[in-house]
């Protein structure tokens, strides 16, 4: 392992690298997004491109693809020199760089064989009629090349996600398949973001097998365990500069964090033990509906829950059902000792109910409204008198959550959707917390959000805890139930079938009995 | 009125949904804080161009003597009450989200209604007025039950309500103009003058000014602007969404039967027309409008703004010794061009990083 604590000298590791960029600089007016950011990716790896958000990777990415012009630098690829000034996607097309991105750009209705021509052209003959039994024919083996057992008439909605994600790859690559390798390189920016955990893995694996044939892959990912489960080296950006690239090495997550945030780790740990009290908030019993057979679930003021099971194990339901967005078949909830059944989303609210739903831009956001009108939407009456909406005080009233929940952003009247998910996701938060919630439901809270983001998320939880909230996490990331929570509840078979306390619990004894809950449960069926 | 929409079934399973926000890395001021002056221009450009024509057509020596006389202001306001209520009608569907094309159908059947009942049954003319009224707001609960219980679509259900009122009249009049028998005193208000302009301009400008307030000064307008932005967001912070989109069909119905009282009034007879010629000049102020005041958005000022910018720009083109073509002409190309502008101006809203 070499630890090169500074940006790579191009001139060295260029000559042997498939993709070297060299004295990248962009600036967007005042900002300087990238200041001299160096990155060498060695062919037939993956290169794990890391950093907080406003570190300059997205930015970094956006160059490479066309879509910002550098203001300086050089890049470096198929042993061709080039000025980043006057890149564009055609110039990267043809360099042999190959973009995937978050939002896959496949059509959903359509089959994976249609998706692939949509790129590369539909064969056809004379009268252009097209020659689909062709066309299958040559998907068929590009899919057979990925390991993808499907068949190309398949719709990519009746894909699993993984494979979706893969049908993506396959199609960007698809031009080198078959013909040879002609070097290219696939930049794949968050592909795991949407994934659950089984289908990134899954993902994952597969990626790591294209690696290994010698496919170069440059990887984006807020998801430090997956980047290091299938990563060579890593560039880290922070600031717009280059601040460490390790080559083909193993380096811990705290390391990685520590590069990223330009602090030590400690730091970023939530602080502060447990703020539970003896009081019972919220009691749940024999709960039922959809995945869930009979849920017992009881949670006190001040306590932090944590909600584990696989995909499919009902975490999100048991939550829409507390918000009552979703019926229950059956089953009693109390909330402070009183009976507790909400007939829809505004009965909970007046109980003093909030919920953060694990999809933040479809289900949380009103993306073309500004940060004020999001934060005042769940009390515009307590703004409204004889002359009104007050306005005024509504910024105010904004401008001080921003502040107190350290979001970035240029003030009230910016756009939700301007601002990076780490802080869209803080918003969403004050959005709750501005009126202390009896319990709170949030579903993967820290879905989609930078590490330095989610630290403040974090603490954020606890603060609610503090002030008396019961809080319910639902998460498929162990090492985040076991930073935030006081106890775990695993959710099996419908029912809340263990509880553990977080306290001391190692994040692979959690997963491990996460895991053996579904190996029990497909040995029953 | 129950409702619907909230007992939705729970979304797809979010790994079917792959599209959590993209974090950019960039902090983005909005254009309007970095350059005031640009965005201030976007807001108040329609203004000025409205302002800039009617100088225009006041000092050409083709137009300049009659377009700017007190009496041409009266027939161009007056002439165009029922597309300023229809308009205003629209804003309230669009803001959340949904069109409404039977707008002029049930402003066109609520002439033919009061004149009817006055006519034919010798109703007073105060509740000939409620009839109107709750006839347009029944037209707006259907289409509203229809788009947030049944889940239909609002371009297809509207257009719908629309064609089966136009063929009601039809029936109704049988295919003539019902003159005889309108009140008076109905005549008289439509013809008399407040300010030295018309009555029922005043009318226009309180409906106006009305639905300002609601839309955007009381929780109502602004749940809909919310709902507008993403449904179900907005069910998910305990607005409800089916009730404020049903309201809003509701109140547009109303506000357009209470157009067909005052276009009655003006013109004092009712003919067997279906009420499109008023419902698309209409609509192209209403997109106008999203293209001022509040840019990206239907609002009510940017509303009446486009109205005045449309209905002042064709009279003056009149006056020139243009034909009588070039007003449906103009009133197609200003459609066209706000549907462009509106939908490029949320894109960059949306791309504005």
């Amino acid at each position: 392992m070499t630890l090169l604590p500074g940006p790579v000298s191009a001139a060295t590791e260029g000559a042997t690298a498939a993709l070297s960029v060299a004295g990248l600089t962009k600036r967007f007016g005042a900002t300087l997004a990238l200041d001299d950011a160096s990155l060498a990716v060695r062919p037939g790896t993956v290169h794990a491109l890391l950093g907080g958000n406003g570190s300059g990777k997205s930015t970094a990415i956006k160059v490479l693809a066309g879509v910002h012009q550098a203001d300086a630098g050089r890049v470096r690829i198929g042993g061709r020199d080039q000025d980043l000034t006057s890149w564009s996607a055609a110039d990267a097309r043809e360099a042999g760089l190959r973009f995937v991105h978050q939002d896959l750009g496949l059509f959903e209705g359509l089959s994976i064989a249609e998706n692939f021509a949509f790129d590369a052209g539909f064969p056809t003959r004379s009268g252009a009629a097209i020659r689909w039994r062709s066309l299958h024919c040559r998907v068929r083996e590009v899919l057979d090349d990925y390991e993808l057992d499907v068949d190309p008439r398949t719709p990519i909605n009746e894909l699993r996600p993984a494979d979706r994600t893969m049908v993506a790859i396959a199609r960007a690559l698809q031009d080198a398949s078959g013909c040879g390798d002609r070097g290219l390189v696939l930049v794949l920016d968050e592909p795991t973001a949407s994934l659950a955990q089984h289908e990134s893995a899954l993902l994952l694996t597969k990626l790591r097998r294209r690696a290994e044939l010698g496919q170069t892959v440059v990887m984006v990912s807020h998801r430090m365990a997956e980047v290091l489960s299938v990563a060579d080296d890593f560039t880290v950006f922070r600031d717009g500069r280059t601040v460490a690239t390790l080559v083909d090495a193993h380096p811990t997550e705290d390391a990685l964090v520590e590069l990223m945030a330009g602090r030590a780790v400690e730091e970023l740990r939530p602080v502060g033990g447990t703020t539970a009290t003896s009081t019972v908030r919220v009691s749940v019993r024999g709960l039922a509906g959809g995945p869930l057979r009979g849920v017992d679930l009881d949670a006190l003021a001040g306590e932090i829950v944590g909600i584990a099971g696989l995909v499919g194990s009902g975490r999100s339901t048991l939550l829409r059902m507390l918000f009552g967005d979703r019926r229950p078949d059956a089953g009693e909830v109390t909330l402070d000792g009183r009976p507790y059944r909400p007939r829809d989303v505004p009965d909970a609210l007046v109980a003093g109910v909030a919920y953060v739903p694990e999809d933040r831009g479809g289900e949380a956001a009103f993306p073309d409204l500004s940060i004020a009108d999001n934060l005042s939407v769940t009390r515009l009456r307590s703004y409204w008198g004889l002359r009104g909406m007050n306005r005024r005080r509504e910024h105010d009233v904004g401008r001080a959550l921003v502040s107190d929940f350290k979001v970035k952003a240029a003030g009230t009247t910016a756009l939700f959707s301007s601002m990076s998910g780490g802080n869209q996701q803080k918003v969403v938060l004050a959005r709750w917390l501005q009126q202390d919630p009896a319990l709170l439901l949030l579903d993967e809270p820290t879905q989609g959000v930078d590490v330095m983001s989610r630290v403040d998320i974090y603490a954020t939880i606890r603060e609610a805890a503090r002030r008396g909230s019961a809080v319910l996490v639902a998460s498929s990331d162990a090492s985040e139930l076991l930073a935030l929570c006081d106890r775990i509840v695993i959710l099996r078979e419908g029912r809340a079938d263990e509880v553990l306390a977080a306290e001391g619990l190692d994040p692979d004894v959690l997963t491990r009995k996460l895991l053996r809950s579904s190996g029990a449960q497909q040995e029953e069926r | 009125m129950s409702v619907s929409t909230d007992d939705q079934p729970v979304p797809a399973p979010p790994e079917a949904e792959g599209q959590a926000a993209h974090p950019p890395e960039l902090l983005h001021v909005p254009v309007e804080q970095r350059f005031p002056l640009l965005g201030l221009a976007e807001r108040y450009a329609l203004l000025v161009l409205t302002v800039g024509i009617c100088l225009y057509f006041s000092v050409s020596p083709k137009s300049g003597d009659v377009f700017a006389s007190l009496s041409n202001v009266n027939v161009v306001l007056g002439g165009q009450t029922a597309v300023l209520m229809i308009a205003i009608a629209a804003v309230f569907p669009l803001v959340a989200g949904h069109i409404d094309f039977s707008l002029g159908a049930t402003t066109a059947a609520s002439m033919v209604l009061a004149a009817g009942l006055m006519s034919r049954h010798d109703v007073p003319l105060s509740a000939c007025v409620v009839a109107c009224l709750v006839m347009g707001a029944l037209v707006g609960l259907v289409n509203g039950v229809a788009v947030t219980v049944f889940g239909m679509n609002p371009f297809v259900t509207t257009l719908g309500v629309a064609t089966l009122l136009g063929g009601i009249i039809l029936w109704y009049t049988g295919g003539q103009t019902i003159f005889q028998g309108i009140s008076p005193e109905l005549r008289v208000f439509g013809s008399s003058k407040v300010a030295g302009l018309p009555q029922v301009t005043a009318v226009v400008a309180v409906v106006a000014v009305l639905a300002w307030y609601l839309l955007s000064q009381t929780p109502y307008g602004r749940s809909l602007y919310a709902i507008g932005s993403n449904p179900v967001s907005a069910r998910l912070v305990g607005l409800r969404v089916g009730r404020n989109v049903m309201l809003a069909f509701v109140t547009s119905g109303t506000i357009a039967g209470a157009a067909g009282v005052l276009q009655l009034s003006r013109t004092g007879s009712a003919t067997a027309d279906s009420g499109t010629a008023l419902l698309f000049p209409a609509l192209a102020a209403v997109f106008l409008g999203a293209t001022a005041i509040r840019p990206g958005f239907f609002n009510v000022v940017g509303t009446v703004i486009g109205a005045l910018f449309v209905s002042f720009s064709v009279s003056g083109l009149t006056l020139s010794g243009a034909d009588s073509w070039v007003s449906p002409v103009f009133n197609g190309i200003a459609l066209l061009v706000a549907v462009g502008l509106s939908t490029w101006l949320g894109a960059r809203r949306r791309s504005r990083q």
